[in-house]
């Protein structure tokens, strides 16, 4: 709720709710925040600026462990299918609240569950809101949204995990399937928050490249597998819009595919951080001799070994083989600066990219 | 009486209904200066509870247009066992005292009390066969609503404010008599768990639209009966009360009715979206493409013609990265003969069940022959196969419009035909 809305409401009740706090709203760090910068490349850049994230805390239920983060309100790109726009900052935003959900046992990220805040100030309702999911070059992959609260004090944040629907295969099979809801209490101050690192970028701004990942020791990274940790036989890589997909063989499906063959698996990460791509809409084309012995979609999967990926099941693959793989739809996460124009994004084009099979 | 006189002492009684406070209620009952409610005849009701098609306002259309105000009465019975005479006696002259004192039509109260399975559960028989009345339970992958299993629940509804608050009061036993007529109150059997309120109707959302969850620019057209913008509840889109009644058995003339409360978020819906993306995720992408639906869509006439869309849900996933609430639900909401399952009968809420807070949000009953349908329906409007189908749509995003309302409760009755309303047996005789 916004805070005009509270104070109509608070009147409308006749004082039965505590206005206390509320004088003290006023955000002085959004008109700090560097403009877009411009002549931005068409691929992964240095953004203005970098701001740090405070942990709130975590609380685990059911498969799950939730992780709540908080910094500075930021800007960030929407991506619904093709259209990508600009969420700008709003007066009345207090904070950019960002969350991770992660398998507790095997601490692997999960992308795809879904997740909503509820926000609660002594009992009352301030905020409920379903949030984004979000690529941004320290944390990669997370669940993200500005919000604006009632002054400083103590909040109950509620976070909502959605079930995934997303294939599992492995160890994960049946599993991350229901629901859960965890609290976690978040005490705000302004002091506190301008605590929080922002730094600014010189030279390196516009110019290829990504500020490095943060390390967070209470929460697991949203990296994908190095290329020579992926199980299976690599047959090789290739970038389109700085996505940079690595392609395994493996010679059975992981438990949960259906069919028999060869599994072709894509893992799709950050050209320079090697940060989780999810929510790709992928198809590929396997041609042996100018003709296709497969041409279909490579379904989003989470596998513990693989991590999440693109996968497929062919008949068989052989030596000279070439897969041509393309993007249908791109990644569907939110971009913090810096990721906008690539994988897709501001400038679109993910072109097709083809891998031969050694 | 001044024009502006009667303007205020509507805006009163609207936001009794809205409020539910005593002080608002007693200042609405101190101006009784309108035309009279209509009493009633207790042998001149319907056989059904849920018979209000004919006693409703229509539109233009034909379309119904429910009562403007309503109240839901949440019951836990005294006893823990069977009931006795003495608790069926003093139920019956409860209801009966509203039978005489109300017409039962939109000007006078209709009302209806239904039976939840925890109810049913006191007695060592089962319901019988035909009666799929299941526990309520989680509909969605990401929804985990408390559920509501109180032993009954009394629906009251009225386009008179002032009817459905002195009927609400005197059951509750706030005072003696509703429209002229003693009434015993409830409580004499039941403790009123939780008590809830509503309104529906052009005008009554965009009053009060200062609830949290509407955005601060005043986004709720006046012509709205919803919160949401728009008309729902399309003849053509709506089952009929023969079609969801249950016809074998000693509950037949009765029907299931489930009923939610979900809260509702718009700030983005209104402030992110321009009315052509709304359309399409009430509605459908050809709905918006055709330009369908002009402003609240009372142009639709008796008919939301999401049918000939129904089809093409995946396609439009695929090419437009949205789909429609209506059309997502459509799916389920047809039997092989093409007719509509489920009657829907929502209303919106400033209720935030369990605190003060004016909060938007919806009380969702729906009649059907069995719940089944209902879960079925419900099911098809999560859209899990479309998020498989494309990325775009996600769990909540762009799907529909799961993104702005959040369930919060359910519970699932049996409305039992009015010659066995009061405390029946699983197998009434
Ligand atoms: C705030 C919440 C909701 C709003 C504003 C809303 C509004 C609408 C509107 C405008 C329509 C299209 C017109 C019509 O046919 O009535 C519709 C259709 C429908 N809605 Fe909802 N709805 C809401 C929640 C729900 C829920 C929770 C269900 C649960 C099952 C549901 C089930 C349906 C069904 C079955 C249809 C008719 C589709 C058909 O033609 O068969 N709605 N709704």
């Amino acid at each position: 709720m916004k805070r005009r809305e509270l104070l109509r409401t608070g009147a409308a009740l006749s004082g039965a709710l505590t206005l206390a706090g509320c004088s003290s709203l006023i955000e002085t760090r959004a008109a700090g925040v560097p403009p877009v910068p411009e002549n931005r490349p068409d691929g992964v850049y240095y953004p203005s600026h970098v701001e740090g994230m405070e942990m709130v805390g975590t609380a685990s239920s059911g498969d799950y462990t939730v992780g709540l983060m908080y910094s500075y309100p930021h800007r960030f790109w929407n991506v619904n299918g093709e259209s990508v726009a600009l969420t700008e900052i709003d007066a009345d935003d207090a904070v950019h609240l960002m969350a991770s959900v992660w398998d507790t046992d095997t601490e692997a990220i999960l992308p795809d569950t879904g997740l909503s805040a509820e926000i609660y100030r002594e009992g009352s309702l301030v905020s409920q809101e379903a949030i984004y999911p979000m690529l941004s070059q320290p944390m990669g992959f997370h669940y993200g949204a500005n919000f604006g609260l009632d002054g400083e004090g103590e909040y109950t944040v509620r976070l909502s995990v959605g079930a995934m629907s997303t294939r599992r295969t492995g160890a994960f099979e049946g599993r991350f399937a229901d629901p859960t809801t965890v609290e976690i209490p978040f005490e705000y101050s302004e002091a506190a928050k301008e605590d929080i690192a922002f730094r600014t970028l010189d030279d390196q701004v516009s110019t290829p490249g990504a500020v490095d990942a943060m390390a967070m020791t209470a929460l697991p990274d949203a990296v994908a597998p190095a290329e020579s940790a992926l199980p299976g036989r690599v047959l090789g890589s290739a970038t389109s819009d700085d996505a940079r997909l690595i392609v395994t063989a493996l010679d059975t499906p992981p438990a949960g595919v259906d069919g028999d063959g060869t599994y072709l698996a894509v893992s799709a990460r950050t050209r320079y951080n090697r940060m989780v791509i999810p929510a790709m809409g992928l198809s590929g084309r396997l041609a042996r001799n100018g003709e296709a012995v497969y041409d279909g979609a490579f379904e989003r999967t989470l596998d513990p070994d693989l991590g999440y990926h693109y996968g497929a099941v062919v008949d068989d693959i052989a030596s000279g083989d070439e897969l041509t793989l393309s993007v249908t739809v791109q990644p569907q996460t939110a971009r913090h600066e810096g990721y906008e124009t690539a994988f897709g994004g501001l400038m679109g084009g993910m072109p097709d990219v083809t891998v031969a099979v050694p | 009486m001044s024009i502006d006189g009667d303007r205020s002492r509507r805006a009163v009684l609207k936001a009794a209904v809205a409020l539910g406070g005593a002080s608002a209620l007693s200042a609405c009952l101190d101006r009784t200066d309108d035309d009279p409610v209509p009493t009633g005849d207790p042998a001149a009701k319907p056989p059904r509870q849920h018979a209000w098609r004919e006693y409703v306002r229509h539109d233009d259309h034909g379309n119904s247009r429910l009562p403007a105000h309503q109240v839901l009465l949440y019951l836990d019975f005294d006893v823990g066992g069977p009931p006795t005479d003495a608790d069926r006696d003093a139920l019956a002259a409860s209801l009966a005292a509203l039978d005489r004192a109300y017409a039962w039509r939109h000007e006078g109260l209709l009302h209806s009390i239904a039976y939840s399975p925890a109810y049913f559960d006191r007695f060592d028989t089962p319901l019988p066969e035909g009666i799929d009345l299941p526990e309520p339970t989680a509909l969605s992958p990401f929804e985990s609503p408390t559920f509501d299993r109180q032993d009954a629940v009394l629906h009251l509804a009225s386009d008179r404010a002032d009817a459905v608050l002195e009927a609400d009061r005197a059951l509750r036993g706030e005072r003696e008599a509703a429209n002229g007529v003693s009434v015993p109150s409830l409580t004499e059997v039941a403790t009123v768990d939780s008590r809830r309120t509503g309104f529906v109707g052009a005008g009554l959302p965009a009053a009060n639209q200062d609830a949290a969850g509407i955005p601060d620019s005043k986004p709720v057209p006046e012509a709205s009966p919803l919160f949401m913008g728009f008309e729902a509840g399309f003849r053509g889109n709506q089952a009929t009360e023969d079609y969801v009644t249950v016809d074998t058995g000693p509950f037949a003339g009765g029907t299931t009715k489930v009923i939610a409360n979900l809260r509702q978020r718009l700030a983005d819906w209104y402030d992110e979206q321009s009315h052509e993306e709304r359309v399409m995720e009430m509605f459908s992408p050809g709905h918006a493409e055709n330009g369908l639906v002009e402003g609240v869509g009372d142009n639709l006439g008796s008919s939301s013609g999401i049918d000939r869309f129904v089809d093409s849900v995946v396609d439009d996933a695929r090419e437009h990265g949205r789909v429609g609430h209506a059309q997502k639900a459509a799916r389920a909401n047809r039997d092989a003969d093409g007719n509509v399952r489920l009657l829907r009968r929502h209303f919106e809420s400033t209720d935030d069940i369990g605190s003060d807070q004016r909060v938007a949000s919806l009380h969702f009953p729906s009649l059907q022959r069995r719940i089944s349908a209902f879960e079925a329906v419900r099911r098809a409007m999560n859209g899990t196969d479309l998020t498989e189908a494309t990325p775009a749509i996600r769990q909540r995003v762009n799907n529909g419009i799961l993104e702005y309302i959040f369930v919060r409760r359910r519970g699932n009755f049996l409305v039992p035909p009015r010659r066995h309303r009061v405390l029946p047996t699983p197998r009434p005789e």
